[in-house]
């Protein structure tokens, strides 16, 4: 049998024995040499000849650089990506940010230094080191203290070791050998039982994955969270069972009408009968004038120029209104140009929803105004700067305006 | 020589002459320039002699605190400088000097802090049950009689252990202590609340108490720190002082300078958060302008800097790098002090169309070079005839065997 | 009799040898254990599935089963929450804290101490995650990571910075307890009998070998993440403090807070690892690991945090007065003399005056007297948090808003669940790892440390 030689070693029972055989050790020049204690034994490092570990500059530097890192995420986040106001503070309110920022760098400096400690200076996890499993170890582990001289020590020499061991008072001078395994042990990837034991893991994690969301999720209890069948409720996007069209939303009864809602009788081709039939309760006083200044302005200007001879702004988009001041117009009394406000003309549109009966009234009212006056003419006004496009100067006007007919004294047309 | 022979074998020493000759200069200097400073300015001299008191109070209650702390829980590498500590207890005999020109202040008219003369503040008539010259008096009073009787009682139980060495004197002080903690506590609260944070009588903060004692605490083991290490370097207290001791020093000082950043900044962002007007208002004169400068250094100067300066391991057993963390702390404390109290001063005079002059600054380093000179008279008057080291507590010999 | 102030204190006692240190630590695991673990187990099982039924009812049903109203939307939940993180930090003092002060009798506890950390974490984050009654938004929404809808968490919520704060915490203190089991992996390794055992001990141990070049950076690493526990400490349960003290309302908006809670963390905190350690000692016959005067020192750390705890109720009543701000003063009082009285002096009694008892050695060194006290500061400080929670809402601002909160049996059902998580954790874990750091306790043994230091 050909054992390798990995150390020799050689145990001590007392603190102060242990001490002097590391610094026996250090100081004749032995470099591959370690102790082993049960528990870390004070002196020991200088005793070894060992500086001081250097861990701690690795936690400060990682600790500063992550909590800059995340300083810069968060001004990121709070101001960059999708800046708000929160709580009437400014958008980088640092400190609020400093919590965090503490948080961040303890939690990587601690947990990175430990990794660094484990994977780079121990080199762990390391299950196959020779001296696992020996007496050595087993007695270091437990109430020994050991010293060890590795045989690839440049100084290895089997006899002065083991006279040197002696006079430091050691009662137990073994040799560990490397495990016959180890020796000629190479790590082979695609070794056939590492392969399957990755398709096994493969396996069972898809299938535990697939059977948790795809399954479990929708079983009783676990689907508290998901839609559930509940069988007597009734879902909006369901059908109505107690109507003819299924429909949960039912047309209205015949003859139902929007609360103040007045019927208008005339149609949209019998403004002779409307013109008969309807009169202007409105005086052409100047609340109500401007009033329909400023409603004329808005909805008919477009069309029918701002002073209503036909200057349409529509760059032909649609088809120009008609000159209000031509004879044609003036002849029709103030009924038929409310019926053709309301139900519109040739191309026309309707304007009944857009403008109330009190405004239309007061277009009407108006567009007399135009019509008599129309050898005062002004300059077209292209400057609307002016104008109270949308009527926010008076309001008073807006507020009285009987949209829905709400207010009882207001229903006559 | 083994620990119990460096015992018998101690001697006293002496404090070095150049303490005594330098704390002369800084003494006559310093009463020269601020007794200058009344006659040029007296209410900022006032002030400035406000600061001295509340240094001196940090020091001198810092150092009893420090004292009780040890009794109480027993730790031993502190006891081979303890008598330093209970030198620094003496500035409490100075103190109450300097608190002088601010109880005139009050008690004739002045207009330092505004709750003298509330007139038809309805806010400060409410408080006007706490806040009134008789109870300020009072209260003042009573706590610095019962420091003193604890620190004279407890002062001496280690005086007579050095010959005696009998250990009932140790179990006197420890039953002593733990009441004493209670009147610390809440009488360094109440002196801060009543010299400092009644200087804006509208305003308050239920953690300014532990704030002032962060500053305390810090200051106090950094003076201790100071003496101990220049002491222990020119061989004039005992053997057997190691690194392990100049470790627990620094590292005492690098954590509550920790601790203080932790309070300064608990106080400023619950403030700045809840943005309640009655509360932001002290921040405001802090921040603004010249003053803001003054914050962001406090910032460097009280935490950043002495940060730095001690976290490293070989920092702390450094002498060299201890005496200067000592050095700038003690100047930090004073600093933080300042900045307590100035920007409020600051605020009333522009108030009153006045400005605070800059330029006047040195009457505040009058005060700072008068306390240096009072500290180190203190400390060598102290010091005559006494024992640097208690050779007669039984903790002594653990506290010199003492390693990390 | 008399303490000599020239010796050190013996911090274990009996006459074990190392071996039979290791015995005495190992053989609760090896053995199967006695009737009263399993009916401590039986009682701890029963409270977790009244728990878990609680919760189970909370989260089909919804958050009505709970007594939260309005104004009082936090009640019992958030008081649990804090309860249990401070219940933690007194681990992380006892192994942390007491480390960097060089307070070598905490050697024997602190591994248990921090043990009970990591399970009082893992209970307080039951309570966060469910408080809102939706769960899954707790879990999803509440880490920054992109996402379609391009948006974040709110950095500068406190919410926020609580889960940044106790994840961190919990995840440090699992770093730092696993840190500390590498050496007690490797000496159960090395003890193993069973191949299994020997697989898995192996495998957790990572190979250590107890070589002093990793002593080195083992202890290093100790004392940084010591020295990172220590402020993480003092941070976590002052952030807790924040989701309060931010806010605007009288009683909560106050700035010692932050201090004030830490306190009264580590104040909690002890007696419930005292109270912990006495069963375990009792039951597995660790009389001379844990001796008395380490119970005793405890006590002495509960009286003083309960002063610093009575420090800061005057300070805030005092405060409350001198800052004439009426709803302020009303808050305090009250709190003392409101509809919740007896809650406040329950509070009061139990922190404040009950444990001033420890003043006296003989019951600081008497068992059942200790273990009563650590129960009555526990239920004290658990119901200082719903003092400020629960009063400080339910007569807030508005006397319009006013209602007064009364808890549900489902409320109740997630509290004793709570504690039937924590012991059930600490149990299992009593049964199957070491409860003391085989090493720590080791090296503090007499004779443990060598006299001629080298190159000292």
């Amino acid at each position: 049998m050909n054992k390798k030689l990995y150390a020799l070693t050689a145990i001590f029972s007392e603190p102060n024995d242990i001490i002097r055989a590391a610094e026996k050790v250090s100081s004749s020049g032995y470099k591959n040499f370690d102790v082993n204690t049960p528990y870390p034994v004070h002196g020991m490092d200088p005793a070894m000849k060992l500086k001081p570990s250097k861990l701690g500059y690795f936690t400060i530097t990682i600790g500063l650089f992550f909590a800059s890192l995340f300083t810069y995420f968060i001004y990121w986040v709070q101001t960059l990506d999708y800046g708000q106001v929160i709580g009437g503070k400014p958008m980088f309110a640092w400190p609020t940010y400093v919590p965090i920022l503490f948080e961040v760098a303890i939690l990587t400096g601690a947990v990175l230094t430990v990794k660094i400690m484990i994977g780079f200076f121990f080199k762990f996890p390391n299950n196959s080191h020779p001296i696992h499993d020996s007496e050595y170890a087993k007695i270091t582990s437990s109430d020994g203290f050991g010293i060890l001289i590795e045989s690839d020590d440049p100084k290895f020499d089997e006899d002065e070791i083991n006279s040197m061991f002696a006079e430091l008072g050691s009662k137990k001078i073994n040799k560990i050998y490397f495990d016959e395994s180890e020796i000629n042990h190479k790590n082979n990837p695609f070794d056939y039982r590492f392969i399957i034991g990755l398709f096994i893991i493969a396996g069972i994690t898809s299938a535990t994955v697939y059977f948790n969301m795809n399954v479990l999720m929708y079983m009783t209890p676990f689907n508290w969270m998901a839609e559930q069948e509940r069988g007597d409720v009734f879902e909006s996007s369901d059908y109505a069972s107690f109507s003819k069209l299924g429909m949960t939303m039912r047309e209205p009864v015949e003859g139902t009408v929007a609360r103040g809602f007045m019927p208008y009788t005339f149609g949209k081709f019998e403004k002779e009968e409307a013109g008969k039939a309807l009169v202007n309760p409105y005086a052409a006083d100047s609340t109500n004038l401007e009033l329909g200044k400023r409603k004329f302005l808005t909805y008919c200007s477009s069309c029918h120029g701002d002073n209503g001879l036909g200057k349409s702004r529509l760059k032909g988009l649609y088809p120009p209104g008609p000159d209000l001041t031509m004879d044609l117009y003036k002849g029709y009394n103030d009924g038929i140009l409310y019926h053709i406000i309301t139900k519109g003309g040739a191309i026309m549109p309707a304007h009944e929803s857009q403008i109330t009966r009190k405004e239309r009234w007061a277009i009407v009212n108006y567009i007399r105004i135009i019509q008599n006056n129309i050898t005062a003419v002004e300059e077209e006004d292209t400057d609307t700067e002016d104008d109270d496009m949308w009527g926010d100067d008076e309001d008073s006007e807006d507020s009285d305006d009987d949209m829905w007919g709400d207010e009882g004294d207001e229903e006559d047309e | 020589m083994n620990t119990k022979e460096i015992i018998s074998n101690y001697t006293r020493k002496e404090f070095p002459e150049s303490i005594g000759k330098y704390g002369n200069i800084f003494l006559i200097i310093g009463a020269l320039l601020s007794i200058l400073a009344f006659f040029v300015d007296s209410e900022r001299a006032t002030y400035s002699s406000l600061i001295g008191f509340m240094f001196l109070i940090s020091i001198g209650m810092g150092a009893m605190f420090f004292i009780a702390l040890e009794y109480i829980t027993g730790v031993v590498w502190s006891v081979p400088f303890r008598r330093i500590t209970e030198f620094m207890t003496n500035l409490l005999w100075i103190a109450p000097i300097f608190a002088i020109p601010t109880l005139l202040n009050i008690l004739y008219g002045g207009h330092m802090y505004h709750w003298v003369h509330p007139g038809e503040d309805v806010i400060l008539l409410a408080k006007s049950a706490y806040l009134n010259e008789a109870w300020f008096v009072v209260r003042t009073a009573s706590i610095l009689i019962i420091v003193f009787i604890f620190k004279l009682y407890m002062i001496s139980n280690s005086r007579k252990q050095d010959t005696d060495k009998d250990q009932k004197y140790t179990k006197r002080n420890i039953i002593a202590s733990a009441p004493f903690l209670a009147v610390f506590a809440f009488g360094i609260s109440i002196i801060a609340i009543d010299f400092m944070m009644s200087l804006e009588p509208h305003w308050f903060s239920t953690i300014y108490g532990v704030y002032y004692f962060a500053g305390t605490f810090t200051a106090s083991i950094a003076v201790l720190t100071l003496f101990s290490v220049t002491l222990n370097e020119k061989g004039l207290l005992i053997d057997g002082i190691t690194t392990d001791h100049y470790y627990s020093l620094g590292g005492f000082m690098f954590a509550f300078t920790t601790f203080w950043m932790y309070i300064a900044f608990s106080q400023f962002m619950l403030i700045w958060y809840a943005n309640m007007p009655e509360e932001t208002f002290w921040f405001i004169p802090r921040l603004e302008g010249a003053w803001g400068f003054a914050t962001l250094s406090l910032l460097f100067i009280k935490f950043i800097i002495p940060f730095g300066l001690l976290i490293n391991r070989n920092s702390k057993i450094n002498p060299k790098r201890l005496k200067l963390a000592s050095y700038w702390l003690i100047a930090a404390h004073f600093y933080d002090l300042y900045w307590l109290i100035y920007p409020t001063y600051s605020k009333q005079l522009s108030e009153h169309g006045n400005n605070f002059s800059i330029f006047n600054f040195w009457m505040e380093i009058s005060i700072a070079v008068l306390i240096i000179g009072i500290i180190l008279t203190v400390m060598k008057s102290s010091a005559k005839n006494v024992n640097l080291v208690p050779v007669g507590d039984p903790k002594l010999e653990r506290g010199l065997n003492f390693h990390i | 009799m008399s303490t000599d102030f020239s010796k050190n204190p013996i911090i274990v006692e009996g006459n074990k040898n190392f071996k039979e240190i290791d015995d005495a630590v190992i053989a609760p695991l090896d053995r199967v254990p006695d009737y009263r673990f399993f009916i401590a187990l039986a009682v701890t099982l029963t409270l977790l599935t009244i728990g878990g039924i609680s919760l189970y009812i909370s989260l089909v049903s919804g958050t009505g089963e709970w007594g939260n109203n309005n104004p009082v939307g936090w009640a019992w939940p958030i008081v649990n929450f804090v309860f249990w993180v401070g219940i933690g930090h007194a681990g992380t003092l006892i192994s942390a804290i007491l480390f960097l002060f060089r307070q070598r009798w905490r050697n024997g506890i602190a591994r248990f101490a921090e043990a009970m950390t990591i399970f009082a974490v893992i209970t307080a984050m039951v309570f966060p995650i469910i408080h809102t009654g939706r769960p899954w938004v707790a879990v999803v929404y509440l880490l920054p990571y992109p996402n379609q809808h391009n948006l974040w968490v709110n950095f500068t919520s406190p919410l926020l910075w609580d889960v940044f704060a106790v994840s961190t915490y919990f995840t440090v203190s699992f770093v730092f307890w696993y840190v500390g089991l590498i050496p007690d992996f490797a000496v159960l390794r090395d003890r193993a009998t069973g191949k299994i055992k020997k697989l898995i001990y192996s495998i957790f141990s990572l190979g250590w070998r107890f070589s002093n070049r990793h002593w080195k950076h083992y202890e290093m690493v100790y004392l940084i993440l010591a020295g990172m526990a220590t402020p993480l400490v003092l941070s976590v349960h002052t952030i807790v403090s924040f989701d309060f003290a931010v806010s605007i309302i009288p009683g909560w908006h106050t700035t010692i807070f932050p201090p004030y809670f830490v306190a009264g963390a580590i104040f909690s905190g002890f007696a419930m690892v005292q109270n912990a350690l006495i069963i375990i000692r009792k039951v597995f016959d660790m009389k001379d690991l844990i001796p008395m005067k380490t119970l005793e020192t405890m006590n002495k750390i509960i009286m003083l945090t309960g002063l610093m705890v009575g420090y800061a109720y005057t300070m805030e009543f005092f405060i409350a007065w001198y800052s004439g701000s009426q709803p302020e003063s009303f808050t305090f009082l009250n709190r003392a003399m409101g509809p919740y009285s007896w809650a406040y002096w329950i509070m009061f009694s139990c922190n404040v005056f009950i444990p001033q008892l420890f003043w006296s050695k003989k019951i600081r060194t008497s068992i059942i007297p200790m273990f009563i006290i650590g129960m009555f500061v526990n239920v004290g400080m658990w119901f200082e948090r719903f003092v400020i929670v629960v009063t400080s809402l339910s007569r807030d601002y508005l006397p319009a808003s006013w209602a007064y909160f009364k808890p549900t049996i489902i409320d109740f059902g997630l509290l004793l669940g709570s504690f039937g998580l924590f012991f059930t954790l600490v149990l299992l874990f009593v049964r199957f790892l070491p409860a003391i750091s085989i090493p720590e306790i080791k090296a503090v043994k007499e004779g443990a440390q060598p006299t001629h230091h080298g190159g000292h």
